[in-house]
Parts: structure tokens; C-alpha cells; sequence
């Protein structure tokens, strides 16, 4: 699988990733890590956060729309 | 501030909403009964404008300020703003017990803080005639059946929360509502008997700011609020972990 974006570039690179969210194969420099906090616990306990945090790679797009920007 | 003390005011917080919102919903219906002939020795002045309607409303006062608090404070403390499911929880060995003693304490002075601040909002005649919403058995009732129902009513609360919360297996989301709705359900059934407290740090917060403030003494009933609801938590946690086979290490 070749990146996505490289490829709208006009460049050829291979893909190292997947977007969770639409897919699209990324290469190094185009995917995004986002790591994501796990709790544990919650009523009628306190809810604690786990150390171990769930990563997620996101293309740029998807990454932006997430975030808002 | 350590993770336990936020964890405190938590509960602190928790506690003085319920009381503040449950017992000064049966303070406000006392007061505006003031004066109405409830015909029956039974009927204090709950019942005389709506029947069973009036413990209903107190009932829901007490549902939906429990589903508020479980919701917003659930995940920070627990919101067990009872001792009751403080211990049932330290007894069945799923809360450590330092920390039991930590938020038992904490829960009694939040208790006394919704009071005062119920006296505060409502004025001396929430004192003198609601009684800050204090529970007392009714007319007609002994001590061994005050601890009776006391015990049967918290016995409930507790294998909801067993089974609503504390059972992995449980649906999520449901708790709040759930535990809330089967609270005010549990008023109205036994609010005319015990007053329905299921909680002791309910009963103590309006027995303390009703002795500082010059409302009715009750300090005679408190031990029917310690032993009942006590008793049937931690009855009921056992028996649910009995009922569902499961070893209390096990959770």
C-alpha cells in the first residue's frame, strides 16, 4: 500500500499506517499518533487512569476534523 | 491535596445534596401542611395534602438529586454519600477499609452541611416544624420494627447497587437512575414508618443542626439508623455475592 497524501503529492512513498477513521494509508511522516487515556473503575468506585494509554493512528484530515482545527 | 481528599469532599458534596434536596423536600411538605387536620394519629402532616402522593414526591426529591450525584460524582469518589454502602462495600473486601473510615466521615459532615444550609435557605420554620426532614418512627411503630423496615428497605438499595453497578456483567449507564428511582420507591413504601432513611449520615446531619438550632430532639432513634441500614447493606451485599456465585475477591 502506498500513502495517500504522498500520492495527491505527486510522490511515491510506501504506506507504514492506516487512518482508524477513513482508512487511507499513511506513510512515516503523514500519520498521526494520538494516544487515548484509559480509566478504569467508576461508580460506586473511583474511576482510576490506567497508565497504558490505547494508540491511534490518524491521517491529517481526519486528525484536524477530530481536533476541531 | 492527595487523590483521597478530593475523593472526601466528593462525598462530602454528594451527601449535602441529598440532604439538602431529599430530607428538605419532607421538611417543605411539613411546613406547608402546617395546620392541615390529617385526621389519623399515623399521619404527621406527610399524607395530608396528597396521600401517598406526598411521600411519592419526597421520593422523587431523594430519586432524582441521587441520579444527579451519582452521575456528576461517580467516577470521582464512588458517590456512595451513605455509610451504609460505604462498610457493605469495605465488608464484602471491594473498599479498603482507611479509606471506608475517610469518606464515613466525610459523608456525616456533609450531611450536617446540606442541613445547615437548608436551615439557611428556608428559615427557623424549616427547624421548628419540618424538622429539617428528620426521621423518627411514626406513631404506632416500635423500635425493633423501625430497625425492621430500616433494614428491608436498605437491603434493597444494596442489591440494586450490587447488581446494577458493582456486577461487571451490568448494563453501563444505568445506575444513577436506576439506584435513584429504586430509592424513591422505596419512600414511598416505608416513609411512613421509619421515615424511610436507609442512610445513617440522612439522619444524623438533621438530628445535629436540629439540636444546635432548637428543632426536635431525635438522639433516641439514631442507633434504628445505624443498626437497619448497616445491617441490611452489608446483608445484602453477601447475598447477592451468595446469589451470583461469586467470591467477594473475586470483583
Amino acid at each position: 500500500m502506498k500513502c495517500y497524501v504522498c500520492a495527491q503529492e505527486g510522490r511515491s512513498s510506501d504506506a507504514v499506517a492506516v487512518c482508524i477513521v477513513c482508512g487511507m494509508g499513511l506513510c512515516r511522516e503523514h500519520a498521526m499518533r494520538e494516544e487515548l487515556e484509559m480509566w478504569e473503575g467508576g461508580y460506586p468506585f473511583p474511576a482510576k487512569k490506567v497508565k497504558a494509554k490505547i494508540p491511534r493512528i490518524l491521517c491529517p484530515e481526519c486528525y484536524h476534523a477530530l481536533k476541531g482545527k | 491535596m492527595g487523590d483521597l481528599g478530593k475523593r472526601c469532599i466528593a462525598e462530602l458534596a454528594g451527601t449535602a445534596l441529598l440532604v439538602y434536596f431529599g430530607a428538605g423536600a419532607a421538611a417543605i411538605t411539613l411546613m406547608i401542611a402546617r395546620g392541615t387536620d390529617t385526621g389519623t394519629p399515623f399521619n404527621i402532616g406527610i399524607g395530608a395534602l396528597g396521600g401517598l402522593g406526598d411521600w411519592f414526591a419526597i421520593g422523587m426529591a431523594f430519586a432524582i438529586v441521587i441520579a444527579a450525584v451519582i452521575y456528576s460524582m461517580g467516577r470521582v469518589s464512588g458517590a456512595h454519600i451513605n455509610p451504609a454502602v460505604t462498610i457493605a462495600l469495605w465488608a464484602t473486601k471491594r473498599f479498603p477499609a482507611g479509606e471506608a473510615g475517610a469518606y464515613i466521615v466525610a459523608q456525616l459532615i456533609g450531611a450536617a452541611l446540606g442541613s445547615l444550609l437548608f436551615a439557611a435557605s428556608a428559615g427557623m420554620d424549616a427547624v421548628t416544624i419540618g424538622g429539617l426532614g428528620a426521621t423518627a418512627p411514626f406513631p404506632g411503630i416500635g423500635y425493633g420494627q423501625a430497625i425492621l423496615a430500616e433494614a428491608i428497605g436498605t437491603f434493597v438499595l444494596m442489591v440494586v447497587i450490587m447488581g446494577i453497578a458493582v456486577d461487571k456483567r451490568a448494563p453501563p449507564g444505568f445506575a444513577g437512575l436506576v439506584i435513584g428511582l429504586t430509592v424513591g420507591g422505596v419512600i414511598t413504601t416505608i416513609g411512613n414508618i421509619t421515615g424511610s432513611s436507609l442512610n445513617t449520615a440522612r439522619t444524623f446531619g438533621p438530628y445535629l443542626i436540629d439540636s444546635l438550632m432548637g428543632g426536635p430532639d431525635l438522639w433516641v432513634y439514631l442507633p434504628i439508623y445505624i443498626i437497619g441500614p448497616i445491617a441490611g447493606a452489608v446483608i445484602a451485599a453477601f447475598f447477592y455475592d451468595f446469589i451470583t456465585g461469586e467470591s467477594s475477591a473475586a470483583a
